[in-house]
């Protein structure tokens, strides 16, 4: 019986620890663990712990990757009637081929920040950020915490909404 | 001919594969199927070629490579290989239909070929059952009439060339 109780108890505070942990591991935009720096189209470098302050959509794609040409499609829509209150997209491309990359930008009519890290897989951007499948996306407040990850089009439209206090 | 079988064994080996997945979902936009590879015992190296939607797999030197092992990888990510080519350098490999030989200790059986003898780097593309899309292999099997193409395994097709019946056959084309 005593046996019991303390496995009760360790079990207890198993859950409670875990929980703790999970509230202390919020992602964060600001952790250096996840922070990285990429390169636009014109050169210049994008530091994403810099975008802190903003609602933010991180976005891994490639141009290769046909569910991320279709999801551009929306965030084109998303982007637009969102941009002048706050909100903000960093596109993050695991494309190996430059050009390939320009050329779906300009298609696809992406005119937020848009940036490459051209290793495909080996990417470490992907790597930090432990991105099994693309598309990737994670959803980030104002405060640089990740709130959620890989919202479908509706439930993203209406998260972006309430963390811009809509 | 048994002092052949040894000799062929002993100094051809395979080095590399170029594989193609499919399934319902993009293959190549998982990153599944790339680890899943990597874990294989045999195999050294998994690069994804975008353009031509393959996986260029190089093998560790002087490995067992046992091709079954590529493909079950394939499917414990959740996708099944379309095509898979395997490519290996032979010193007079002779190939012709329907002919059993023995490379790197397994068992190969030719769909094609005409007593042509191979030397130096060559690639055979695999066409048992799951290793191609059952369009395909539908069409490949056709091609003989022994009944291990349909089973894999070595059956009553091969007993005269001491083969046992419950072997590995891999079924090739040149």
């Amino acid at each position: 019986m005593k046996t019991k109780k303390y496995f009760l108890i360790a079990f207890l505070l198993t859950v409670i620890g875990n929980v703790v942990k999970a509230q202390q591991e919020i992602p964060n935009i600001a952790d250096p663990r996840l922070d990285f720096t990429v390169v636009d189209i014109k050169g210049d470098s994008i530091k994403l712990s810099s975008l802190k302050g903003k609602v933010l959509l991180i976005d891994f794609w490639a141009s290769w990757c046909g569910p991320c040409r279709s999801s551009n499609k929306q965030l084109v829509k998303l982007y637009s009637k969102y941009k002048d209150s706050g909100f903000e997209i960093f596109g993050i491309s695991l494309d190996e081929e430059i050009k390939d990359w320009k050329k779906a930008v300009a298609k696809d009519k992406i005119s937020w920040l848009q940036g490459i890290d051209d290793r495909g897989w080996d990417a470490m951007t992907a790597m930090k950020w432990n991105v099994q499948a693309l598309p990737a996306s994670f959803l980030v407040n104002k405060n640089g915490d990740v709130v959620a990850i890989d919202l479908e089009k509706n439930e993203l439209e209406s998260k972006v909404k309430e963390l811009l206090g809509f | 001919m048994t002092a052949i079988i040894i000799t062929v064994s002993a100094t051809s080996q395979f080095t590399k594969a170029s594989l193609q997945a499919s399934g319902l979902t993009c293959s190549m936009c998982s990153k599944a199927v790339k680890v899943a590879l990597e874990k294989v015992s045999f195999v050294q190296e998994v690069k994804v070629d975008i353009k031509s939607q393959e996986y260029s797999i190089v093998f560790k030197e002087n490995a067992d490579t046992d091709f079954d092992l590529l493909k079950k990888a394939v499917e414990d990510a959740g996708f099944s290989v379309a095509s898979l080519k395997v490519t290996g350098n032979f010193s007079e490999l002779s190939v012709s239909k329907d002919k059993h030989v023995q490379i790197a200790g397994k068992n190969f059986h030719f769909l094609n070929g005409n007593n042509q003898v191979l030397n130096g780097e060559n690639t055979f593309t695999i066409v048992d059952k799951n290793f191609l899309s059952a369009k395909d292999y539908k069409k490949q099997s056709a091609s003989s009439k022994m009944e291990c193409v349909q089973t894999g395994k070595a059956g009553s097709c091969c007993s005269q060339e001491g083969i046992s019946a419950d072997a590995r056959v891999y079924h090739v084309k040149v």
